[in-house]
């Protein structure tokens, strides 16, 4: 399972209004890596996140993920390979229960019912939110709403697992619950997040972006104890 | 509640009575979405001045609501909603057809006002209907069924972003609203600039949003075809429920209770 790799070769992105959010990005992220992705608000995570399943094409470079390159062609089957949570849990929940929206995923896969409802179950039990299955997801807290939003995707079982600050909003509990459930996917898992507890726990390497660009990739102990670092991307 | 959180709870709590599990939601969505259509076929054929017999109509919201477990009373208030836009429509009747058509006393009810108030009740009697469907099926099943029916799947789909794009606007509208509160000192009257500001504000928002809603549909495998499960099966209930419907809704038409009713009221 060697070939699940993400790779970012010089991509820059300009968003239709001409701002310019990713400056000549390269990155390798192999399989099973855990990579938390830093930076300050405005610094461009989110839009490298969604470059990651093809949601946005990157301008100029090119994005591989395990030797298929994200074109319009691929992408039925980059997304079914790279499953990411949005920033914004709104965005993510859109049908009229949990266990609905849970299901969307398997259900597009074409899977067998039986599949289908094994995987929801899972999903929600291992985000602590089974207890919500059959509640609309508009009348949940936001914390509630995050935890379901990481369902949705881990009842697709990616091979890859690309999470917006997947800890704001979340209590204590859902939190750690949250951090066992990353710890315990062996597969390829990045992150983008501003606690940096989270990236030092549970992500050997990190990434630093800053104006659209990666200022700094290495071992995440390290980066995390580089002051001048860290304040010059506005993260002290 | 402002207007807007009023109408918000409103739509949502139409999502919320389609999760029930009566016997009316149990019924296939192709039987409930054809016994509605034929009801609102049987609605719209009485005569434009038959206000009686569209009355003897009026029972079948109220029993169906009853067996699906459904306070008609929300049902009522839901369609209240869209009462000003079907009086829009027959508001000139009374205006043109000033002939006299009963009289009460001294109040003489014309023609045109006959005709007005039988719009009214149609188009309230006709929306009850689908609310009732939609509350005892969920949109997502009846779009499915319509599929399953041959409905191409750009109508269900589209229909279905509809449905979604609506709550979007509703929400991002009360989240706006409950902004302006928040910093508008008690503020009431803002001048005609500033609600075109509001207003287009509103539309960006909501399109962004919607499109943002979409990129989460792509990114989870969304091919244009609405995802459900197709645990959908015709039984024998849903046989019986839809002749049983038919007959009552051809019974109501054919005995014209109308013509018992003129007789007693209507000169
Ligand atoms: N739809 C858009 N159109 C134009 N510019 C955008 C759009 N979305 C984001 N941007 C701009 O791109 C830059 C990067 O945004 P991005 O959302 O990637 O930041 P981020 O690092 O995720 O920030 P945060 O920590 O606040 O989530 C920002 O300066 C933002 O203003
Ligand atoms: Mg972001």
């Amino acid at each position: 399972m060697s070939h699940h790799y993400v790779k970012f070769d010089h991509v820059s992105y300009t968003y239709p209004n001409g701002y310019r959010a990713l400056d000549d990005v390269s990155l390798l992220i192999t399989h099973g890596q855990k990579v938390a992705v830093i930076g300050a608000n405005g610094a461009g995570k989110s839009t490298l996140m969604l470059h990651m399943n093809g949601l946005l094409t990157a301008t100029e470079g090119q994005v591989v993920i395990g030797d298929i390159p994200v074109t319009p062609k691929t992408l039925p089957r980059i997304r079914q390979t790279v499953g990411l949570v949005f920033q914004n849990p709104d965005d993510q929940l859109f049908m009229p229960t949990v266990a609905d929206d849970v299901a969307f995923g398997p259900i597009n896969m074409r899977l067998p019912d039986s599949e289908v409802d094994r995987r929801v179950d899972m999903a929600l039990k291992a985000v602590g939110a089974y207890d919500l299955k059959d509640r609309p997801g508009y009348q949940l807290s936001g914390g509630q709403k995050r935890s379901v939003a990481i369902a949705t995707v881990l009842s697709m079982e990616p091979d890859i697992l690309v999470m917006d600050e997947p800890s704001s909003n979340l209590d204590p509990r859902a939190r750690r619950m949250l951090m066992r459930q990353i710890e315990a996917f062996d597969h390829t898992c990045i992150i983008t997040t501003h606690d940096l507890d989270l990236a030092l726990n549970l992500c050997p390497r990190t990434i630093v972006m800053s104006g659209g660009h990666i200022a700094a990739d290495g071992p995440t102990p390290d980066l995390l104890a580089d002051r001048s670092l860290l304040e010059r991307a506005s993260l002290l | 509640m402002t207007a807007i959180e009023r109408a918000l709870y409103e739509l949502n709590e139409i999502d919320g009575y389609a999760c029930g599990s009566s016997l009316m939601h149990r019924l296939d969505p192709r039987a409930k979405t054809i016994v509605t259509l034929l009801y609102i076929a049987t609605v719209l054929s009485f005569r434009l001045d038959s206000l009686t017999g569209i009355m003897s109509l009026w029972i079948f919201p109220i029993l169906l609501s009853a067996l699906g477990g459904i306070s008609y009373n929300r049902v009522f208030v839901k369609s209240l909603y869209v009462l000003p836009f079907i009086a829009l429509i027959g508001i000139f009747n009374p205006i043109f057809d000033r002939r006299p058509a009963l009289t009460a006393g001294h109040v003489v009810i014309t023609v045109g006002w006959l005709q007005f108030i039988s719009i009214c009740l149609r188009g309230m009697l006709a929306v009850q209907a689908s609310l009732i469907l939609v509350m005892t099926t969920g949109f997502m099943k009846i779009c499915h069924g319509l599929r399953r029916m041959g409905l191409p799947a750009v109508f269900t789909t589209q229909l279905l972003m509809v449905h979604r794009y609506l709550s979007v606007l509703l929400k991002e509208a009360a989240s706006m609203d409950c902004a302006r509160r928040s910093r508008g000192y008690g503020r009431r009257h803002y001048t005609p600039r500033l609600w075109g500001i509001f207003i287009g504000q509103l539309l960006v928002r909501t399109v962004a949003r919607a499109g943002r809603i979409h990129m989460a549909m792509l990114s989870r495998g969304f091919d244009g075809n609405a995802a459900i499960r197709s645990t959908m099966r015709w039984s024998a209930a849903d046989t019986i429920f839809l002749t049983a419907c038919a007959a009552a809704f051809a019974i109501a038409r054919l005995a014209d209770l109308s013509r018992l009713f003129n007789i007693l009221t209507l000169r």
